[in-house]
């Protein structure tokens, strides 16, 4: 898979992205950082240990990598859940979104591990 | 504030590693980059380096000390003066914004970081940085070369003066140190005098003029190789007098401090503090304390130096003659400073010696050119 078919699969603007980091190779270049990244852990931990300071930090950060990498769907519901985190730290009544980043943080994880190298 | 190589540097400060690496790949070309994950490195390595780092990237939000924290301290060490801050944060929030620019922090960029912007953000905010280096070194320089012009104007002045009464050109110089020298020990002695302390620099100045009224005597009376008589003596005394009315006929300027102190200390600087000296026989602190201090300077540099019709006496000797009395008479505050300043004296006038053969030495080269050709 082409950048250009990676970024159309998960409905992310690479154009946009293009325009921002200047250069394929260094796009790739963090794609591929991408795939280690874990932020999704930590989050998931942060829910399993009722830490909702640790949850809006990792939320938060996933959030600035997928605005960064221009990974529009993902960066949305990253955003979704910070903003329903932000101020009070609470988990409760916040699954479904979770479920979301979670279901769209695979689905990009996949479509970026079938990037041509 | 470059490093080794010429290059600036700049301290990237994000919990995340991967914005980290964008703005590393943005920046290290133009910038010497240093890496904080988190606010207390940051602060770490701020409060090692920030003399050599002109601009911190700071994110916010970060585990731990956050970029509120790290600006806090920043602000408390006073590293802000002169580190930069531009903010990175994926925040947008106006509370937040406006929170990080109450701190001191110059810019902001947003997240998704944009090449082009991340760039001319940050050569923008080094223009600003150069400018206003610019313009303080601008500033500087101006006001030193018109300190120094200033103080040449005066030299040349009063050497003109000096120059036809036949003595070393040192003697003015020599009246600038002592007179600084003898008010710092009055101001440490008294607060008495502490209204002259923002002038002191005028009053150095201004003593150089101490004799500009020689200027009006007789050559024949001023290089007089022996005794004067009673009736030239007198012709000599005019000479602080007329110093005065030379600077109150200056058309302009009668109310500048320096004028104001030089006047005073041209008339009055061969006053005693017992009431017997000249033009008005001025009595105890009715005298100027400039003038008194010049005064002081002026006997002391005399005793200490050769002159057509003495040799120098040693310091020692000088402090003896002023204190018993033989040389005029002072007050016992500026005694008391003639004492406290020993050592000051003792450095200057061993500097003094130095200059003086070395003076003797070119001059006896010069007669041994002379006699050779």
């Amino acid at each position: 898979m082409t950048l250009q078919e990676c970024y159309k699969e998960m409905n992310g603007d690479y154009e946009e992205t293009f325009s921002r980091l200047g250069s394929d190779a260094f796009i790739k270049k963090l794609m591929v950082k991408f795939l280690s990244d874990d932020n999704l852990q930590k989050l998931q931990d942060a829910y399993k240990n009722g830490d909702g300071a640790t949850a809006f930090m990792a939320v938060h950060t996933l959030k600035g990598v997928a605005l960064n990498m221009g990974f529009t769907p993902l960066a949305k519901c990253c955003s979704d859940l910070t903003e329903k985190l932000r101020g009070n730290n609470i988990l409760e009544g916040t699954d479904d979104l979770l479920a979301q980043v979670e279901k769209e943080y695979a689905r990009t994880k996949e479509i970026v591990g079938k990037l041509d190298a | 504030m470059a490093s080794q190589n010429g290059k600036k540097k700049i301290l990237i400060v994000d919990d995340n590693e991967m914005n980290r690496i964008i703005l590393t790949d943005m920046l290290e070309k133009n910038f010497e980059l240093l890496e904080a994950e988190n606010g207390e490195k940051a602060i770490e390595i701020l409060s090692k380096q920030h003399d050599e780092i002109p601009l911190v990237l700071l994110d916010l939000v970060m585990p731990g000390l956050d970029g509120f924290a790290v600006l806090k301290e920043m602000n408390k060490n006073d590293w802000i003066r002169n580190t930069h801050v531009i903010i990175i944060s994926v925040e947008t929030a106006p509370v937040l914004m406006s929170r990080a620019f109450n701190l001191g922090s110059m810019d902001y960029i947003t997240r998704p970081f944009d090449r082009v912007i991340v760039k001319r953000k940050i050569s923008n905010a080094f223009k600003l940085f150069s400018k206003q280096m610019d313009l303080e070194n601008l500033v500087k320089k101006q006001f030193e070369t018109q300190e120094k012009n200033n103080d040449m104007m005066v030299n040349i002045l009063s050497h003109i003066v000096e120059f036809r009464n036949g003595e070393s050109g040192q003697h003015v110089l020599h009246i600038n140190e002592l007179t600084e020298l003898f008010f710092e020990h009055l101001f440490r002695l008294t607060d008495r005098y502490d209204s002259c302390k923002k002038d002191l620099n005028i009053i150095r100045i201004a003593s150089s003029l101490h004799d500009i009224g020689k200027i009006d005597i007789p050559g024949e009376v001023l290089n007089k190789p022996g005794r004067l008589t009673p009736e030239e003596f007198e012709i000599i005394k005019t000479h602080s007098a007329t110093g005065f009315d030379i600077l109150n006929n200056l058309p302009l300027y009668q109310d500048e401090p320096l004028i104001r102190y030089a006047r005073e200390i041209c008339r009055w600087h061969h006053e005693r503090y017992d009431g017997r000296g000249y033009p008005d026989g001025l009595k105890g602190d009715e005298i100027p304390i400039a003038a008194q201090v010049v005064a002081l300077a002026d006997v002391y540099d005399a005793l200490t130096s050769d002159r057509c019709y003495k040799k120098a006496f040693t310091h020692d000797e000088a402090v003896r003659m002023i204190k018993n009395g033989e040389c005029g008479a002072f007050n016992p505050l500026l005694l008391q400073c003639l004492e406290n300043a020993d050592a000051d004296l003792r450095r200057i006038s061993s500097m003094k010696t130095g200059q003086e053969q070395k003076i003797n030495s070119v001059v006896k080269e010069l007669n041994r050119m002379e006699e050779s050709t």
